[in-house]
């Protein structure tokens, strides 16, 4: 009884003084989808290159040829491949490559990023290379930056560098936490296609960690050896875990300035629903851009990642098909503000109780 | 905008030019092929022109992750504004000629062409190395090894085992990977442009 009492202040718990459960709401776990996403992209990423060696062994014939290690190696890519194909050196060519360019089941996808690029190197249009880049193209438009939180595998790495990075804050180290003008990463895309041009070299390659990931996983289990990428790839990481949090995906990618310019006008976004919003600021700790989601300050930077709605308490965060954010719509009407304009009873002087827009 | 932010504007453009300035130089500079030759030769159906052949080419790595024999590789820093693109050496690995990489390419970098009209270069062949040319027993084995046959390499007439190269070669390498001599006397070269040099000559020209 004490306890009942104790809660019914907060709002929040109203599910729990009914005597129910909380709903279940999907939205609320659709940032594990993305986690499940992520790593189903990244783990590909890894067996496609192995499977690419047990292909090359099985075309050579060379079961009797291999050493111990091999041969299990073989076994295992053979206890994987063994459901789905029965000519493994054939049928497994139908699934190549990573999210830079990939063909899956004779579809030829290529990132945006890609496709800018060699038009600026070659300074010509090769359409049947454009086309690839039309589905990305389009699923960009629709969803905005999805890409950078739904399948970038260098975000895999990203975001647990930023759990580690906030792990070693919790033990007491002092990392960077600095902020930039995010508009930087425009300026290191359009500098880096002129230069791309100036030079006939595919420079976004270079400096794209996905395109980046993609290759050296594919050079470190195939070819041997991480190739010079992974010294840039390090370096990011490093960038990220001691000057700003998530810095490079904020500031410097030129792929994601790509996305963010073509999701511009994205039909589904992140909305907030002021009337239950209690102003707890979660959602702005956990962005991985530095967005203000409870200001619903989104704008086209906001890659759909739902990690805000995954740790709002009240739930008010929720997807929406709307090409345009919300102005911003005053403090959350459960939150500390409007409770203590309710209290000095603005109500009754005719006011609005819940600020400008509310 | 006041005076102060036009200089500091023009101030910023003006060093943003100058640090691109290094760049557009590079290639208005870079010489048409480097003086040494090369071993490492570009996949087939590669295009001609090596410095839009690395314009053209992403660096995807597709080619390497189809070829059957993995003799695709990449370029490291060693290439220089060629990292990430493919390369075949045919002394550690050679092409078989089975057409997947030039499937694969989602640029125009590699494009899917018939078998005969191929040009990774020709091969050449060193007769003062050569055991059946320096009478140091039978091989044939470059001979035996071509996929393409007679059109591309075949004994000299009425000397067995000494081994002709032919126009027909498309240089893919295989008869370099299998030659016995550790000095590798057959090799692939670019293929001569105009007038057409002796096979068999070493010449100075080699290499691409």
């Amino acid at each position: 009884m004490k306890s009942a009492t104790h809660l019914v202040d907060t709002g929040a718990v109203v599910n729990a003084a009914a005597g129910s459960r909380p709903t279940f709401l999907v939205r609320r776990h659709l940032n594990k989808l993305r986690w499940l996403c992520l790593s189903l992209v990244f783990a590909t990423l890894v067996l496609l290159p192995m499977l690419h060696v047990y292909q090359s062994y099985v075309a050579a014939h060379a079961y009797d040829l291999l050493s111990s290690p091999e041969r299990t190696f073989y076994d295992a890519m053979q206890w994987i491949t063994q459901p789905f194909t029965d000519d493994p050196a054939e049928d497994l060519d139908s699934i190549k490559g990573s999210t830079w360019s990939a063909t899956l089941f004779g579809l030829k996808l290529s990132d945006p990023l890609a496709v800018a690029g060699q038009i600026a190197a070659t300074l010509a249009v090769y359409w049947p290379f454009v086309l690839t880049a039309a589905i990305p193209v389009a699923f960009t438009v629709i969803l905005g930056r999805f890409f950078c939180g739904w399948i970038c595998p260098a975000t895999f790495l990203y975001e647990l560098n930023t759990n580690f990075g906030l792990a070693l804050r919790r033990l007491g180290f002092r990392l960077g936490g600095r902020r930039f003008d995010r508009r930087l990463k425009y300026l290191v895309l359009v500098v880096g296609l002129l230069l791309s041009a100036l030079s006939g070299a595919m420079l976004m390659a270079l400096v794209y960690p996905p395109a980046i990931i993609g290759r050296e996983i594919y050079y470190v289990i195939a070819q041997g050896a991480f190739g010079t990428g992974m010294v840039f790839f390090v370096l990011t990481l490093l960038f990220d875990l001691l000057v700003a949090r998530r810095g490079f995906c904020r500031y410097l990618c030129p792929g994601g300035a790509l996305y963010s310019l073509l999701g511009r006008f994205r039909a589904v976004r992140i909305q907030r629903d002021v009337d239950q919003c209690n102003d707890c600021m979660r959602c702005n700790g956990v962005c991985e851009f530095g967005l203000d989601p409870m200001r619903d300050g989104f704008g086209q930077e906001c890659n759909n990642c739902a990690a805000c709605i995954a740790v709002c308490p009240t739930d008010v965060l929720r997807f929406r098909l709307r090409v345009n954010d919300q102005e911003y719509q005053g403090p959350g009407h459960f939150g500390p503000i409007c409770r203590r304009r309710m209290r000095a009873g603005e109500t009754a002087a005719g006011e609005q109780p819940f600020g400008e827009n509310g | 905008m006041d005076r102060r932010a036009l200089i500091k504007g023009s101030a910023r453009a003006v060093a943003g030019l100058t640090a691109a300035a290094p760049f557009g130089l590079a290639r208005l500079l870079a010489p048409e092929a480097s003086a040494a030759p090369s071993t490492r030769l570009k996949p087939p159906g590669a295009l001609a022109d090596d410095s839009a052949f690395t314009a053209a080419c992403i660096g995807c790595g597709l080619c390497g992750e189809v070829c059957p024999p993995r003799c695709i590789r990449f370029y490291q820093r060693d290439g220089g504004d060629a990292a990430n693109t493919p390369y075949i050496d045919p002394r550690a690995k050679s092409c078989t000629l089975c057409g997947k990489c030039m499937e694969v390419c989602p640029c125009d970098a590699l494009g899917v062409i018939p078998l005969t009209e191929i040009d990774m270069g020709i091969a050449q062949i060193d007769r003062n190395a050569c055991y059946p040319w320096v009478d140091r027993g039978v091989c044939g084995a470059c001979v035996v090894v071509c996929p393409l046959g007679e059109r591309a390499i075949s004994f000299e007439f009425a000397t067995f085992y000494r081994p002709i190269v032919q126009d027909g070669c498309i240089g893919c390498g295989q008869c370099v990977e299998v030659c016995p001599e550790p000095s590798l006397p057959i090799r692939i070269v670019a293929r001569p442009k105009g007038s057409v040099a002796p096979h068999g000559r070493v010449t100075q020209s080699a290499g691409a």
